[in-house]
C-alpha cells in the first residue's frame, strides 16, 4: 500500500514539476535579452489550452499518429519513475535498471519519429532523420557515461551508481552529459526550439502536424525528458548519498535549477551550430565521457 | 516419457511429407505441422525437464553406429526450429500456393520438408560423419529452396554464391571433424573438455560454422541469398538456418577446450559485425536486403554475448559469464522470432505490390493494416526496445558485460568497447527500422502498385500473429523462459546447472507488464480524448505548400543520408549524378548504390586474381599433340630421376 502511495506521489511530483523548466529557461533568456518574457507558468497554460482543443489530422495519418505520442509519453514517465531521487531511490530498482532507462528513452524516440513520419511530409521526414541519426552519437555518449559510473562504483544499479560522486571524473562526466542533455532535448547549439524556419529544425520539425491533446502530450513529454536529464546530471555530480535526506532533496532541487539556468544562459550566449558541426560536438561529449571512464578505471573505488 | 517417440514421429512425418506432399498440399501442411508439434514437445521435455535424451543404435550406416542426443543446448535450437518452421510452412501455403506457382510449389514442399528434417538431424547428430551428412543435406536443400525462381538471373547468382560460400565452410568442417576423429580415435562426438591438445581446432570450427552463421566478414553470401529467396524461405534461412552455424560454434566451444585468445577474437568479430552489419542495413533501399544485413548485426550481438562468456570462463569462471551466455542464447530466439516475423511482413508486401524497393512503396497501412501493424511490432522487437523480447536478450548481454566492467577484471578492455558498440548498434537499429517501417507503410503511396495493394490472406496473417504473440510473451514474462536458457547454459558449461533465474529478471518482467498496460491505457485514453474533442481531416501541412505530392516525401535514402556520411569510408557508396544545367534543365538524376564492401572490394578482386592465374595456367592446354608428348616425356623423366635418387639413398 505504501509502495503504491509513494509511487503516486513520485509520479505527481514528476508530472507537475516538469513543465516548470522550459518556463525558467525562457525567463532567463528574456532576462538576458532585456525583455520581460512569458510567465514562468506559460507551458502549463499552453498544455491546458491544447488539451481542450480539437485535432487536425493529416489525411495520410494512421492511428499511429495518436498512439505514438501516447506510448512515447508513457516511456518517458516510466524512465522518470526508475530515476532515483536522492536518498529516496527509484520507484523500481533492480540490477541493470539503468539500461531500461536508456532504452525507454530510445522507445520514446522510436514512437516520436514514427508519428512524425505518419504525415508523409518532407519536413517531418527531415526532422525524424536528424533526430534518429544524432541520437546514435548521444546514445553512445550516454552508454559510455553509464559504463564509467558502473566501473567507478562497481555497481549496475542506478541508485548505487548515483549515490556517491564519481570523484575526479565528475567534471568530465558532467560536461559530457550536459552536451548530451542539450542534444537530446533539442536545445541550442544543437537545435533552436524557437526557430521558425522548418528546414533547420530537428524536434520541432517532427511535430509540425500535431495539434490538440497529442501535441500537449508531446510537449509535456519533452519537458519531462528535460527534467529527467537535469536530475541525472545533478546526481552524477552530487554525492547525495552522504547527505541527510532533507539536505539531499534541497541540493538536488538547487542543482536542477542551476542546470536549467545554465541551459538558459547557453541559449542566450551561443548561436545554433551548422548541422555539419553537430556530430563533432557530440563526439566531443562522447570523448569527455570516455576520459571519465578511463579515469574511473585508473582510480580506486570512491 | 522420453523425447524418443515424438522425435521418431516427427521424422516419419517429415519424410512422408517430402514423399507424398508434392501432390497434396493439405496433407503436407498437416504432416509438417504434426512433425513440428511433435519435435517441439520433445524439445520441451528436454529443455524444461532435468535429463538429456540419448540413443545409440547398433545400426551402422556408412560404417558408423547411429548416435543421437538431445541436450539443453540442442533443445533450445530445436524448439526455435519448430516454431519458425511451422510458421513458415503455414505462410508458404498462402504465399507460394499452387495456383500462383504451379511449377515450383510442389518442389517447395518437398525441399522444405527435407530442409527441416536435415536441420533437426544436425541438431541431434552426435557422430561427426553423420553430422556432416546432415549438414550437407541441409545446405543442398536450402540451395534448392533459394533458387525456386531460378528463371531469374539474380536468383541463380545468389544461389550460386550461397552454394560456393557454404562449401568453403563445409570444407573447413570436413577438416575439423576429420582432425577431431584422428585425435580422439572415433567419430563419436561428446564433451572432451579436458583434452587441451584439441583447443586449436576451435579456429577451424569458428570459420566453418561462421560462414553458415553469417558471421562478419564471412557474411558476403547472406544478403543476396536472403533477398532473392522466396520470403518464407528467407524467414526460414534468417530465423533458423543461420542459427545452425551459431549452434555449431556454441556446441563445440562448449564441448572442446578453447584456445586462450578465443574470447577476444569472438567478441571482436561480434562487435565488428554488429556495427557494420547495422550500418549496411541502414543504407539499403531493398527491404529484404535491409532485413538480411540486420541479421548480420544480430549474429554480431550473439557473438558479443558468447565472447563475453568465453572471456569470463577463461578468466576463472566469473559469475557474469553465465548472464552473457544466457543473453546470447535468448537473443538467438529473439532474433529468430522477430526476423521471421519481419520477413513474413516483407513477403506480404512483396505479394501485394510485387516490389522490394522501398522507394516504390509508401502508404501501405491503409490497404494492409494487419501487415503494417505486425511489421511495426516486429520492428519494435528487433530494435531491442522494451517491453518486448529483443530488449530482454540485449539486456542480459549488457548486464553480463557491465558486471564484467564493474568487477574490473582483466576482461574489462574487451568489454568496454563491446558495450559502446552495442549501444551504437542499438541506436542504429532503431533508426533502420523507423526508416523501413515508415518508408513502406506510412505517408502516401509512391507508385501505382503501392496504391492498388491488397491485404494478405489469413494463411499469411496467422503465422505473423503467432510469432508476434511469442515475441510479446518473452518480453512480458521472461522468467518463464529462464529454465530452457539455464539448461542450455548448463550443457555449455557443466558448472552452471540449476543456477536459478537472476533476481532482476523478474523485476524487469514486472516493469514490462506495467509498461505495456500503461501504454495501452494511455493510447486508448488519448484516442478517446481526441475523438471527444473532434477530429478534422486535412492535407498534410507542408509548411504552406498547397499541393504536396507523393514524390515530395522524404525517401529512405535521404533518411539514412546523415549516417551514411559517417560510414562513407567503409561503405564507399557509388554515386552517379547528373546535375541540372542551364536555366531550363531537362533532366537531372542522382543514383546511389552501396555495394557490399566485403564481397565487392575484397572477395571479388581476390576471386578475379584466382581466375587470372587459372586462365594463365590454362594456356598450357592448347590441343597440340606434339607438345603433350613433350609434357609426357618431361614428366616421365622427372619421375625416373626421383626414383633413381630415391633408390640411391
Amino acid at each position: 500500500m505504501t509502495f503504491i502511495l509513494e509511487t503516486l506521489l513520485r509520479l505527481a511530483a514528476w508530472l507537475l514539476a516538469a513543465p516548470l523548466l522550459p518556463g525558467i529557461i525562457n525567463k532567463v533568456k528574456a532576462w538576458i535579452a532585456g525583455r520581460r518574457g512569458p510567465p514562468v507558468l506559460q507551458l502549463y497554460y499552453d498544455l491546458a489550452r491544447l488539451w481542450g482543443k480539437g485535432v487536425v489530422m493529416s489525411t495520410l495519418a494512421s492511428p499511429g499518429f495518436i498512439v505514438g505520442p501516447a506510448v512515447a509519453w508513457v516511456a518517458l514517465v516510466g524512465a522518470a519513475l526508475i530515476m532515483p531521487l536522492g536518498g529516496a531511490g527509484g520507484a523500481l530498482s533492480f540490477r541493470g535498471d539503468v539500461l531500461l532507462l536508456v532504452y525507454l528513452l530510445a522507445l520514446a524516440r522510436f514512437c516520436t519519429a514514427w508519428a512524425a513520419l505518419e504525415t508523409g511530409s518532407a519536413f517531418e521526414g527531415m526532422g525524424a532523420a536528424r533526430e534518429v541519426s544524432y541520437a546514435v552519437l548521444s546514445e553512445v555518449a550516454l552508454i559510455t557515461a553509464v559504463l564509467s559510473l558502473s566501473v567507478q562504483t562497481g555497481n549496475v544499479t542506478l541508485t548505487d551508481m548515483l549515490a556517491l560522486s564519481v570523484g575526479s571524473g565528475a567534471v568530465l562526466l558532467a560536461a559530457g552529459l550536459f552536451a548530451v542533455l542539450l542534444a537530446e532535448n533539442c536545445r541550442v547549439p544543437f537545435d533552436d526550439p524557437n526557430t521558425h524556419l522548418e528546414l533547420t529544425m530537428i524536434h520541432e520539425a517532427m511535430i509540425l502536424d500535431h495539434s490538440g491533446p497529442p501535441l500537449a502530450v508531446i510537449l509535456h513529454g519533452a519537458s519531462l525528458k528535460l527534467l529527467l536529464f537535469a536530475v541525472l546530471l545533478s546526481q552524477v555530480v552530487l554525492p547525495l548519498g552522504r547527505l541527510s535526506p532533507l539536505a539531499a532533496a534541497g541540493a538536488l532541487v538547487g542543482t536542477v535549477l542551476g542546470v536549467t539556468v545554465a541551459i538558459g544562459l547557453v541559449e542566450s550566449l551561443t548561436a545554433r551550430f551548422a548541422f555539419r558541426r553537430v556530430p563533432l560536438l557530440l563526439t566531443a561529449a562522447f570523448l569527455l565521457c570516455l576520459f571519465a571512464l578511463l579515469l574511473a578505471r585508473k582510480g580506486g573505488v570512491g | 516419457m522420453t523425447a524418443g517417440p515424438p522425435l521418431l514421429l516427427a521424422a516419419l512425418c517429415l519424410v512422408s511429407g517430402a514423399a507424398f506432399g508434392r501432390r497434396n498440399p493439405r496433407l503436407w501442411l498437416a504432416l509438417t505441422l504434426g512433425a513440428m508439434a511433435a519435435a517441439f514437445a520433445a524439445a520441451l521435455l528436454v529443455g524444461v525437464g532435468a535429463a538429456d535424451w540419448e540413443w545409440r543404435s547398433s545400426l551402422a550406416p556408412g560404417g558408423e553406429p547411429v548416435h543421437v542426443r538431445l541436450d539443453g543446448l540442442s533443445a533450445l535450437f530445436l524448439a526455435l526450429l519448430c516454431v519458425v518452421g511451422g510458421a513458415a510452412a503455414v505462410f508458404s501455403r498462402g504465399y507460394w500456393a499452387d495456383a500462383g506457382h504451379p511449377g515450383s510449389a510442389p518442389a517447395n514442399r518437398m525441399w522444405m520438408s527435407l530442409l527441416l528434417a536435415a536441420m533437426g538431424f544436425v541438431l541431434l547428430a552426435s557422430n561427426g560423419l553423420h553430422f556432416l551428412i546432415g549438414w550437407e543435406l541441409f545446405t543442398v536443400s536450402a540451395y534448392f529452396l533459394i533458387t525456386l525462381e531460378r528463371e531469374h538471373r539474380a536468383v541463380r547468382a545468389a544461389g550460386w554464391l550461397y552454394l560456393a560460400a557454404s562449401h568453403a565452410g563445409t570444407l573447413c568442417l570436413f577438416a575439423f571433424f576429420a582432425a577431431l576423429s584422428v585425435r580422439t580415435g572415433s567419430w563419436d562426438l561428446g564433451p572432451l573438455r579436458e583434452r587441451a591438445d584439441l583447443a586449436p581446432l576451435f579456429w577451424l570450427a569458428l570459420f566453418g560454422f561462421g560462414v553458415k552463421g553469417g558471421m562478419f566478414p564471412l557474411h558476403a553470401w547472406l544478403p543476396s541469398a536472403h533477398a532473392n529467396a522466396p520470403s518464407h524461405v528467407s524467414a526460414l534461412m534468417s530465423g533458423v538456418a543461420i542459427n545452425m552455424g551459431l549452434y555449431g560454434i556454441l556446441r563445440f566451444s562448449g564441448w572442446l577446450p578453447v584456445p586462450a585468445g578465443a574470447g577476444w577474437a569472438v567478441i571482436g568479430i561480434g562487435a565488428a559485425g554488429a556495427l557494420l552489419g547495422i550500418a549496411l542495413a541502414f543504407v539499403q533501399t531493398d527491404l529484404k536486403r535491409l532485413l538480411a544485413y540486420c541479421s548480420v548485426e544480430n549474429v554480431g550481438v550473439i557473438l558479443i554475448g558468447l565472447g563475453g562468456a568465453l572471456l569470463g570462463v577463461t578468466h576463472g569462471d566469473e559469475p557474469w559469464a553465465e548472464l552473457a551466455l544466457a543473453g546470447a542464447l535468448l537473443h538467438v530466439w529473439n532474433h529468430g522470432l522477430s526476423k521471421a516475423l519481419l520477413f513474413f511482413g516483407a513477403g506480404s508486401v512483396l505479394h501485394a505490390t510485387g516490389k522490394r524497393e522501398m522507394t516504390q512503396m509508401g502508404g501501405l497501412w491503409r490497404a494492409m493494416p494487419w501487415t503494417a501493424g505486425l511489421f511495426a511490432f516486429g520492428a519494435l522487437a528487433i530494435s531491442g526496445l522494451p517491453p518486448l523480447n529483443g530488449f530482454v536478450g540485449e539486456w542480459l548481454v549488457y548486464l553480463g558485460l557491465l558486471n564484467a566492467a564493474a568487477s574490473r577484471g582483466s576482461a574489462v578492455w574487451a568489454v568496454i568497447p563491446a558495450v559502446i558498440v552495442l549501444g551504437m548498434a542499438g541506436a542504429l537499429a532503431l533508426a533502420t527500422f523507423v526508416k523501413a517501417g515508415a518508408t513502406v507503410f506510412l505517408g502516401a503511396p509512391r507508385t501505382r502498385a503501392a496504391q492498388d495493394a491488397r491485404e494478405c490472406g489469413p494463411l499469411m496473417a496467422a503465422p505473423m500473429l503467432a510469432l508476434a504473440g511469442a515475441c510479446a510473451a518473452i518480453g512480458l514474462a521472461p522468467v518463464l523462459f529462464w529454465r530452457p536458457l539455464e539448461r542450455a547454459a548448463g550443457s555449455w558449461h557443466p558448472q552452471w546447472v540449476d543456477s536459478g533465474a537472476p533476481a532482476p529478471l523478474a523485476a524487469l518482467g514486472a516493469a514490462h507488464v506495467a509498461m505495456a498496460v500503461a501504454g495501452f491505457a494511455a493510447a486508448a485514453f488519448l484516442w478517446r480524448k481526441v475523438r471527444v474533442n473532434g477530429v478534422r481531416r486535412a492535407p498534410t501541412w507542408d509548411c504552406g505548400y498547397a499541393t504536396p505530392t507523393a514524390r515530395m516525401q522524404y525517401s529512405g535514402g535521404s533518411f539514412s543520408g546523415i549516417a551514411m556520411g559517417w560510414f562513407a569510408g567503409i561503405l564507399a557508396p557509388e554515386r552517379t549524378r547528373h546535375r541540372p544545367h542551364g536555366p531550363f534543365p531537362v533532366r537531372a538524376s542522382w543514383l546511389e548504390r552501396v555495394p557490399d564492401t566485403v564481397l565487392e572490394r575484397v572477395m571479388a578482386p581476390a576471386g578475379g586474381a584466382v581466375m587470372r592465374v587459372s586462365s594463365a595456367t590454362r594456356r598450357l592446354q592448347h590441343g597440340r599433340l606434339q607438345f603433350y608428348i613433350v609434357y609426357l616425356l618431361c614428366g616421365l623423366t622427372v619421375v625416373a630421376l626421383l626414383t633413381w635418387i630415391g633408390a640411391g639413398q
